[in-house]
C-alpha cells in the first residue's frame, strides 16, 4: 500500500493503463515506418519483402493510436475541437496536427503512391463492390503508363524522405510530452524524446518480425531468411543504441544525484522492480539481445533461427511495453514531496480497464487484416530463398 | 502553348486536399462559437452561461445575520475558518425564504471523518482519528460540539505519576471523569504517596451513582439494576473502571 508522505491528489493515478498503451502504439507506428524507409531511401534490398507489410502495419497501428486517448478523456465528441480552435502553446493540444500530418501527408500518401498501379489494375480486374472500392481509391487517376509509374516511384521516395523526420517527430513528440514535465524528476529529461524514438524503432522492427513470421506461417510460405536476418540485425543495432541511451540516462541521473535520487531509487527497488529490472532489462533487453546474437551469428539451423527470432521479438515487445509502463505509471507512483510512494491498481472492466486495453491492443491486427485483404503486400523475394 | 503539365496524380491530390481544406474552413465557421477568443482561449459567452446558473450557497455572512450566537462561539473555535455550508449544505433557499427549508444537520458518524478520518497525507497535528477504533458506534456530536470542537479535556492532575492509567482512561468512555470521582485522595498523597495511599471504592454503589437505573445522570450512560446485576460480584470483578469497554 501507500508508504511515506503523499499529497491527497496523488493517491489516485490520473494517467492509467491506456496512457501506457498510447506511446506503445505510436512507437510501433514510427518504428514500422522507419523500417519501411530503410528499403526505400537507404536501398536495403533484403527488406523489400516486408516493405509494404511494414507500411500497412504502421497505418493499422496509427489508426488505433488516438483511441486510447479518446477513451481516457471520455469525450470523443470533443476530439476535433483541437483542430477547430488550435492551442498553439500547448504541446498536448498539438497532437492533432502531428497526427494529421503523419496520417495524411506521410502514411496515406506513401501507401497510395506505392499501390497506385496495383489499385488501378485491381479496379479493372475485380468484380462487385470491391471494384468500386478500388475505383474510389484511384481518386480518378487511372494512368499507369511508364511515365506515370515512374512519377509514383519518385513521389514515394520524396514522401519517405519527408516521412523519416515526420516519424521522428511523431514519437519524439510523445517523448517530449513526458520529458517536458519539469516538475517530475522521473520524466523531466532532454534524453526522453531520443530514448522514446529508439525504443520506437526497436518495437517497430520487432512487431514486423512477429507479423512477418506469423503471416508466412498462415500463408504456408517459407519465410525469406535473408530478409529475416537483416531485420534481426537492424533490431539488434537499434536495441544496442536504445539500451546504451537508457543506461546513459540512468548513469547521468545517478551521477547528478539530485534531491529526487532517494525516492527514485526507492521507486526502482520497490514499485518497479518487476517491471523495470525483470521485464524491461532482463527479459525485454538482455535476453532478446543474446537470443538474436545467438540466432544471427551462431551456427543454428534456419528453423531454430526463426524460433529464436520469434521469441526474441516477442520478448522485445514485452520489454518495450514495460518501458512505457515504467515511464507513465512509474512517474506517478512517487509523491512530489519526494517522500512517499503510492500504488496503482489496474481496473478490469470500465473505460480504462484491462479489457479495454486488450481490445485496443488487438484492434490494429483486425485493421491490418482488412488492409492486407484490400491491399495485399506480398512481394516474392528477388533472390532465391 | 504548353509550359508545364502537372502529373494527373498531383492534380487529383490537389483537388482532394482543396476539398479537405474547404470542408475544414466551413467546419470552423459552423462549429467555432462566435464569441470564442474575445477574452482568451475560450468561449466568452461561457461566462454568461455560468452567471445564469442558480445560486445555491448563501455564504457564511448571511448565516451570521440571524445566528449571531453561533458566530460568537464558532469564531473563537478551531472551526472558525470552516464555512457553515461546508457541514450544513447549500442554504440559499433557507436564507431567501427567511428561515424555511431548514438546512441539513449531519449527525451521522460518517460525516466528520471526511476531514478528521486518518489520512497519512494530512498535516501532522491536524486532529485525525481511526474511525473503527475511536469510540465505535458513538455519534461524534455526543462528545464534540461542532461549533466549538475543542476536544473534551481529560483531567490530568494525577497523570504525572499514573501516566499509563491516564492514557488508557483518556480514550475510554470514562475520559471526562476526574480521578477523584471514584478515588479519595489525601493531601499528603502527593508528598508521600506510599504512606498515604488513595482510597478505592469499596461498594457497588460508587458505580451506581451513574449506572444505576435510578441514578440522575446522562441518558447515554448504560444502566443496570445495581442491586441485582452481577449477583454477589463487585463491579470491577468484571469491568475495568479505567477502560470499561474491556472485561477483566
Amino acid at each position: 500500500m501507500f508508504s511515506g508522505y503523499i499529497y491527497p491528489n496523488e493517491y489516485e493515478l490520473q494517467w492509467s493503463l491506456l496512457i501506457v498503451l498510447y506511446p506503445y502504439l505510436t512507437g510501433l507506428v514510427a518504428g514500422a515506418f522507419i523500417l519501411a524507409s530503410l528499403e526505400r531511401v537507404f536501398n536495403v534490398k533484403a527488406l523489400v519483402v516486408v516493405y509494404r507489410l511494414s507500411l500497412l502495419t504502421a497505418l493499422a497501428f496509427l489508426i488505433v493510436a488516438p483511441l486510447p486517448l479518446l477513451a481516457h478523456l471520455g469525450h470523443p465528441e470533443r476530439a476535433l475541437e483541437m483542430f477547430l480552435t488550435p492551442h498553439l502553446t500547448s504541446a498536448m493540444a498539438m497532437f492533432g496536427f502531428v497526427y494529421a500530418w503523419y496520417l495524411l501527408m506521410v502514411l496515406l500518401l506513401e501507401v497510395w503512391f506505392d499501390y497506385r498501379k496495383d489499385i488501378v489494375l485491381w479496379s479493372r480486374q475485380k468484380k462487385g463492390i470491391l471494384r468500386y472500392i478500388y475505383l474510389l481509391m484511384t481518386l480518378g487517376v487511372t494512368d499507369i503508363s511508364e511515365k506515370a509509374v515512374r512519377f509514383d516511384e519518385k513521389a514515394g521516395k520524396f514522401i519517405t524522405i519527408v516521412g523519416i523526420p515526420s516519424a521522428f517527430l511523431l514519437h519524439g513528440y510523445v517523448g517530449f510530452i513526458f520529458g517536458s514535465v519539469k516538475a517530475n524528476p522521473w520524466w523531466s529529461s532532454v534524453l526522453m524524446p531520443i530514448v522514446f524514438l529508439f525504443s520506437a524503432i526497436v518495437s517497430g522492427i520487432a512487431i514486423v518480425i512477429l507479423i512477418y513470421i506469423v503471416t508466412t506461417l498462415i500463408r504456408w510460405k517459407r519465410p525469406d531468411m535473408p530478409c529475416l536476418n537483416k531485420l534481426a540485425e537492424f533490431l539488434l543495432y537499434a536495441m544496442i543504441i536504445d539500451f546504451s541511451l537508457e543506461l546513459l540516462d540512468f548513469i547521468h541521473r545517478l551521477y547528478e544525484s539530485e534531491e529526487s535520487i532517494h525516492i527514485l531509487s526507492d521507486l526502482i527497488s520497490n514499485r518497479l522492480f518487476i517491471s523495470l529490472i525483470v521485464t524491461q532489462i532482463i527479459l525485454g533487453s538482455l535476453l532478446p539481445m543474446a537470443g538474436i546474437v545467438l540466432a544471427r551469428f551462431g551456427r543454428v539451423h534456419d528453423e531454430m533461427r526463426r524460433i529464436l527470432y520469434f521469441i526474441s521479438a516477442f520478448l522485445v515487445q514485452v520489454g518495450i511495453f514495460s518501458i512505457r509502463w515504467n515511464v507513465v505509471i512509474g512517474g506517478q507512483l512517487f509523491s512530489k514531496s519526494l517522500r512517499g510512494l503510492t500504488v496503482y491498481k489496474v481496473e478490469l472492466l470500465g473505460l480504462e480497464g484491462l479489457f479495454m486495453t486488450f481490445f485496443l491492443l488487438m484492434l490494429p491486427f483486425v485493421i491490418l487484416y482488412v488492409l492486407v485483404k484490400l491491399l495485399p503486400p506480398w512481394t516474392e523475394p528477388t533472390h532465391p530463398a | 502553348m504548353k509550359f508545364f503539365k502537372l502529373p494527373q496524380q498531383l492534380v487529383s491530390l490537389f483537388i482532394l486536399f482543396f476539398i479537405i481544406i474547404v470542408v475544414f474552413i466551413i467546419a470552423r465557421r459552423i462549429f467555432v462559437p462566435a464569441t470564442f477568443g474575445v477574452y482568451g482561449h475560450y468561449r466568452a459567452s461561457a461566462i454568461d452561461t455560468v452567471k445564469e446558473q442558480k445560486i445555491n450557497y448563501a455564504g457564511a455572512k448571511a448565516c451570521y445575520e440571524c445566528h449571531d450566537d453561533i458566530f460568537e462561539t464558532k469564531s473563537k473555535s478551531y472551526h472558525k475558518d470552516v464555512s457553515c455550508e461546508v457541514c450544513h449544505g447549500p442554504s440559499a433557499k433557507h436564507v431567501e425564504s427567511g428561515g424555511d427549508f431548514a438546512p441539513e444537520i449531519p449527525r451521522q458518524r460518517d460525516f466528520c471523518p471526511v476531514c478528521h478520518g486518518y489520512n497519512p497525507s494530512r498535516p501532522t497535528g491536524f486532529p485525525q482519528v481511526i474511525v473503527a477504533q475511536h469510540n465505535p458506534g458513538k455519534a461524534c456530536i455526543s462528545c464534540h460540539k461542532p461549533h466549538d470542537p475543542t476536544p473534551p479535556h481529560t483531567p490530568e492532575s494525577c497523570s504525572a505519576c499514573h501516566r499509563e492509567i491516564f492514557s488508557r482512561k483518556m480514550v475510554s468512555h470514562h475520559y471526562s471523569l476526574a480521578c477523584t470521582t471514584c478515588h479519595t485522595v489525601p493531601d499528603e498523597h502527593l508528598a508521600n504517596p506510599r504512606l498515604n495511599q488513595v482510597g478505592k471504592p469499596a461498594a457497588k454503589e460508587v458505580c451506581g451513582q451513574c449506572h444505576d437505573k435510578a441514578a440522575e445522570s446522562d441518558k447515554e450512560i448504560p444502566r443496570v439494576d445495581i442491586q441485582t446485576h452481577g449477583g454477589r460480584y463487585l463491579c470491577w470483578d468484571c469491568h475495568y473502571p479505567h477502560d470499561p469497554e474491556v472485561k477483566t
